[in-house]
């Protein structure tokens, strides 16, 4: 997929390094560290700095431009958190935007809420990120939490209860795998029919396949990052397990090399997320029109709508502040927009519900969009389509214990 | 050159009067580090600096077993992840975050601990050298070494795929090392004594000892050599160095370990600062880490477009110029400075045999 | 309540389809080690790029299957030929990769292997891309009434006994591989005899890198193509050849099927999420205890 767009100089790594890094005054700085490196991922991180550049051309906040440095942290928890450290102390960003993976937000979260700087999460969905009781970060993705109890209900009540479980070995499903466990047993006092731990990168599935054929279930549960969710899919097909035994995807099955690599075997498989492409709202369809030029997408998933409605909170929030940007306000100037964030309220954006949160450091308050989608795939490969089955908004604390 | 030169003369003469003067100089001069980044620059350097002494002392461990003893092992950073795991499992406290086993030990115990335990795993992973060399050794090695990272990954009470979590920071009484300019000052002299034990090793009849099964061990054990004592003896030292990198590296704030922080990538940084500074050479482990790690942060976000899309360049040209190192500056750059030390000390030996300046 | 024999049989079939890929790759591993005396930590790239070379050849300029499989075979081996000669010549020239203390080959590989990562990322991009292949006329088949062993892997178990006799053919039966198999034995005397060294090991790394780019076409459609399939594939192969025994063409093979039957039977019944370590383990065993591997001559200590 190639980018229609060049992206500004912000890109380019923070300084000279051992050169006093110049306060500048006036220049909101902003700082984004993500996964650069997957499908995508250079496209979400490119939509962010396109929508500050948007903001920027149109006159800036109250007159002052934003500055934005985007980083790569490979999905590496050590390299996210050297991307934060700089980007706290040799930019002295006001605010950071991080991260795409939930083993990366999840450090991060100490280390902007010691320095003291706003935490704009744009994609991790692990549950516990908002559970360290840190009064800095902000979440805009649904929490995982929500996803479980959502899956299950519909599982459960559509499908039946005999359910096989596919989980792999990245932070995000197994915390699916564990949401849906959990709600399944609370709601329908059922365990697993089949469980079966897979590696994160797992290719060859027929094994669990086999015996997945004999346990006779109603439904499989595949938990796993896009390209794994993909072949585990496939290659149930290939091993007999026909369509009757519906398929359940866990979040990256939003992702496009989810239908894109599965193909036919996609249609059918359903799964929740926070935003539906097949979303009939007009501010869905122009948002899509919107990412299939600039980006030569197909349709967005979730993942980029996240990242849309997290710059337009951002810009409501800083708007909403009077900062002073000099070099000896920095603190204050921080502190003052994590305080405007936090009161941001029925935010009605892309996602599927109202964002709003509040100033306690709760996963309550800090998990501000609780609308999880339903979604299917009708039709599977490059073009695929989707179906929206159900809309669930849910309580603040659902799914805490 | 030339002021290497008098750089050396110096360090020699102090070295005269006594033998620790230009090492407890040194440690003196990185003292005020810190402070000279936070006025003059920013903290985040401190930072920088701070990882930069983890790859000191994971270099020259490594240099150890591999450069004096000659020992090809591919695996080092699955010690690292043994040092790292074991010592933040050791001072979690139970119940913790993610099911992750934790035994509430104070920091200063389960480093030691640790460092012990990897060692007692170096001694594991030597285990092949005995039988095996070249290739062979470096596939079982890395074989070993991947599964501790697969174990980690999929092991729940070490972490699993969320990570161990709020690993707690070493503390005296009240005093918490949990900020940039503390730590600094733990790593530092735990990679300043590293780098002088390291020397010790090396002019010690066991650093000849391995010098000697590098060469040859079939000469070496005819000159009644115990080539399985020393090599296994060069993987443990190795581990001791790696593990306590690998504690300190948990123990950093914030405290977080995830199995992908000792994947293959990072071997093979930690190969090209090997061999950038010079295989079998103290200080080439400590150039090499400083350099990589310093040219890693400036070009990490670098990009330039092909085909109209942004790609980060950094990854290619780390893995080009570990081809072209090996192929044009085998002896990296610590090579170097070896051969310019080998000119000065034959122009001093021939002024003394001469009985003249030249 | 009866062992299930059944599924036992499944995962045995399971190991052996994916089993003889490992051994593809394995053969060419044994194979640059034989006549090259270096063992090739770039490999996988060889295979990822393969793999890549068909996908392009399919779908983009739209040859049918078997034809772009040919056609990756031909361009990896260019390909590997080329990295060979500008690269690799120097360092095996100089002793059979003795520099940097026994270590320059070794190193240089895991340099080539990034860069060669970073090279196909620069064209292709990060993404997973689908292989689609036409296999219609490819049979399916069915073991005891409901294995399913779907198409691509037949493909994978013919062209695998295709490759593997067409390979022994050529050794065995024909000038070139005459030359070849003299080279690996011993290049001094080979070339006392005249024969031309330097192009057999040009040819003897092509053959290797062709037959690795085999295999990744034939996983595509099993798997999916992505930039970093080639790490993974590469440490099953080098299991498969280390227990098949270094050197050894038909313990290459032999060596695959079993790393895959292994993998697969550990991971049904011991515990799936480890199944890569299955892999490790055999390797560090089969090294420990018996480096020569099963087929293997003897442990020829080469870089």
């Amino acid at each position: 997929m190639h980018l229609k767009k060049k992206v500004i100089a912000g890109v380019v790594a923070a300084g000279v390094g051992l050169t006093a890094s110049a306060a500048f005054a006036d220049d909101i700085r902003v700082g984004i560290t993500m996964r650069m490196v997957s499908e995508n991922g250079q496209a979400y991180g490119q939509m962010v700095m396109d929508e500050i550049d948007a903001i920027n051309a149109s006159g800036g906040i109250n007159g002052n431009m934003i500055k934005a440095t985007l980083m790569n942290d490979e999905c590496k928890s050590d390299k996210g958190v050297a991307n934060a450290n700089k980007l706290i102390f040799q930019e002295k960003i006001h605010l950071l935007i991080g991260s795409t993976c939930s083993s990366v937000s999840l450090p991060i979260v100490d280390v902007t809420a010691k320095a003291g700087v706003a935490q704009m999460i744009p994609h991790s969905t692990n549950a516990k990120i908002t559970q360290k009781g840190s009064e800095w970060v902000f979440r805009i993705p649904v929490s995982g939490r929500y996803y479980g109890g959502v899956n299950a209900k519909y599982v459960g009540e559509n499908i039946g209860t005999k359910i096989a479980y596919i989980c792999a070995a990245d932070a995000a499903s197994v915390g699916d795998c564990a949401n849906m466990e959990k709600q399944m047993r609370s709601r329908f006092g059922v365990d697993p029919a089949y469980r079966a731990d897979v590696q994160e990168k797992e290719v060859d599935f027929r094994s669990h396949m086999q015996k997945i054929k004999s346990a006779n279930v109603d439904g499989i549960l595949v938990a796993a990052l896009a390209e794994t969710m993909a072949r585990a899919l496939v290659q149930s097909y290939e091993a007999g397990i026909g369509e009757d035994v519906r398929r359940i995807g866990s979040s990256s099955a939003s992702n496009a090399p989810v239908p894109k690599i599965a193909g036919d075997a996609a249609k059918g498989v359903f799964f929740t997320a926070a935003y539906a492409a097949a979303d009939d709202r007009p501010i869905a369809k122009l948002f899509n029109e919107m990412t299939r030029q600039r980006y030569g997408i197909h349709a967005p998933d979730h993942d980029f709508s996240q990242a849309y409605d997290l710059v337009r909170i951002m810009e409501m929030a800083l708007k909403s502040t009077d900062l002073e940007l000099s070099s000896s306000s920095l603190a204050a100037d921080r502190t003052a927009i994590r305080d405007a964030i936090a009161s941001v309220e029925g935010y009605e954006g892309l996602a599927s519900g109202p964002i709003s949160f509040c100033a306690a450091p709760t996963p309550q308050c800090r998990d501000g969009n609780r609308t999880a989608v339903l979604i299917g795939y009708t039709k599977g490969g490059e073009d695929f389509e989707t179906e929206v089955l159900a809309r669930v908004t849910m309580e603040p604390d659902f799914g805490l214990e | 050159m030339f002021f290497l030169s008098r750089l050396a003369n110096m360090i020699e003469a102090l070295a005269r009067i006594h033998r620790l003067l230009p090492w407890v100089i040194a440690y003196a001069l990185l003292l005020p580090l810190p402070w000279i980044m936070t006025t003059f620059f920013n903290e985040y350097l401190i930072d920088l600096a701070n990882r930069a002494c983890l790859f000191i002392l994971l270099a020259v461990g490594l240099n150890i077993v591999k450069g004096f003893c000659g020992q090809v092992t591919v695996g080092h950073i699955g010690l690292y992840a043994i040092g790292a795991v074991t010592s933040a499992v050791l001072s979690l406290e139970p119940g913790g975050f993610g099911g992750a086993l934790g035994f509430g030990l104070p920091v200063w115990v389960s480093i030691p601990i640790a460092v012990l335990f990897t060692a007692a795993a170096g001694l594991v992973v030597g285990l092949p050298s005995v039988r095996l060399e070249g290739a062979y050794l470096a596939l079982a090695t890395l074989g070993l070494g991947e599964s501790v990272r697969i174990f980690i990954a999929v092991t729940p009470a070490l972490g699993s795929s969320t990570g161990l979590m709020m690993i707690p920071s070493p503390s005296i009484g009240s005093f918490v090392f949990d900020d940039f300019a503390s730590y600094y000052y733990l790593v530092m002299t735990a990679a300043v004594l590293g780098i002088y034990f390291s020397f010790s090793i090396l002019r010690s009849a066991t650093g000849r000892a391995f010098q000697a099964v590098r060469e040859d061990t079939i000469a070496a054990s005819v000159n009644g050599i115990n080539v399985v004592k020393y090599k296994l003896l060069a993987f443990v030292l190795s581990a001791v160095y790696a593990g306590l990198a690998g504690a300190l590296f948990a123990h950093m704030p914030p405290g977080y370990l995830h199995h992908n922080n000792f994947t293959v990538i990072e071997m093979v940084t930690l190969l090209l600062m090997v061999v950038l500074g010079g295989i079998g050479n103290v200080w080439g482990g400590v150039i090499g880490a400083i350099v990589v790690t310093i040219a890693y942060d400036q070009t990490k976000d670098l990009v330039v477009y092909f085909m109209d899309r942004p790609i980060i360049i950094q990854p290619l040209v780390f893995g080009i110029s570990m081809v072209l190192l090996v192929l044009f500056m085998p002896r990296g750059i610590g090579g170097l400075f070896e051969g310019i030390q080998r000119n000065r000390r034959f122009i001093r030996r021939s002024e003394e045999k001469l009985g003249g300046t030249a | 309540m009866g062992f299930d024999y059944n599924s036992l049989l499944a995962f045995i079939i399971f190991g052996v389809t994916i089993g003889v890929v490992y051994g593809i790759v394995a053969l060419g591993i044994s194979l640059i080690y034989s006549g090259l005396d270096i063992v090739h930590f770039a490999h996988g790239e060889m295979y990822m790029f393969g793999a890549f070379f068909g996908l392009v050849l399919a779908h983009n300029v739209g040859l049918p299957y078997p034809v772009a499989l040919i056609g990756a075979m031909v361009l990896t081996a260019l390909l590997g030929m080329a990295v060979e000669r500008v690269f690799y010549r120097r360092l095996t020239r100089a002793g059979g990769g003795y520099t940097v203390a026994g270590m320059g080959m070794i190193i240089c590989g895991f340099g080539m292997s990034v860069a060669l990562v970073n090279v196909a990322y620069f064209i292709w991009g990060a993404e997973a891309e689908p292989f689609r292949a036409n296999l219609d006329y490819i049979p399916r088949l069915q073991f005891s009434g409901d294995i399913e062993v779907p198409e691509s892997y037949v493909l994978t178990a013919i062209i695998s006994v295709v490759l593997m006799a067409g390979l022994h053919y050529f050794l065995r039966h024909t000038k070139t591989g005459l030359a070849v198999r003299a080279v690996a034995h011993n290049k001094d005397i080979a070339y006392l005899m005249g024969i031309n060294v330097p192009l057999m090991i040009s040819l003897i790394f092509g053959l290797a890198c062709g037959l690795a780019a085999a295999a990744g076409v034939l996983i595509g459609p099993m798997q999916s193509v992505q930039v970093e399939m080639g790490y993974l594939m590469l440490m099953k192969a080098f299991a498969a050849a280390v227990v098949g025994g270094f050197g050894s063409l038909p313990g290459a093979i032999l060596g695959g099927i079993m790393v895959g039957v292994f993998e697969n039977l550990g991971a049904a019944y011991i515990s799936p999420s480890h199944k890569d370590i299955y892999a490790f383990l055999l390797l560090i065993l089969v090294l420990m205890f018996k480096p020569s591997g099963l087929l293997g001559i003897e442990a020829k200590v080469k870089a």
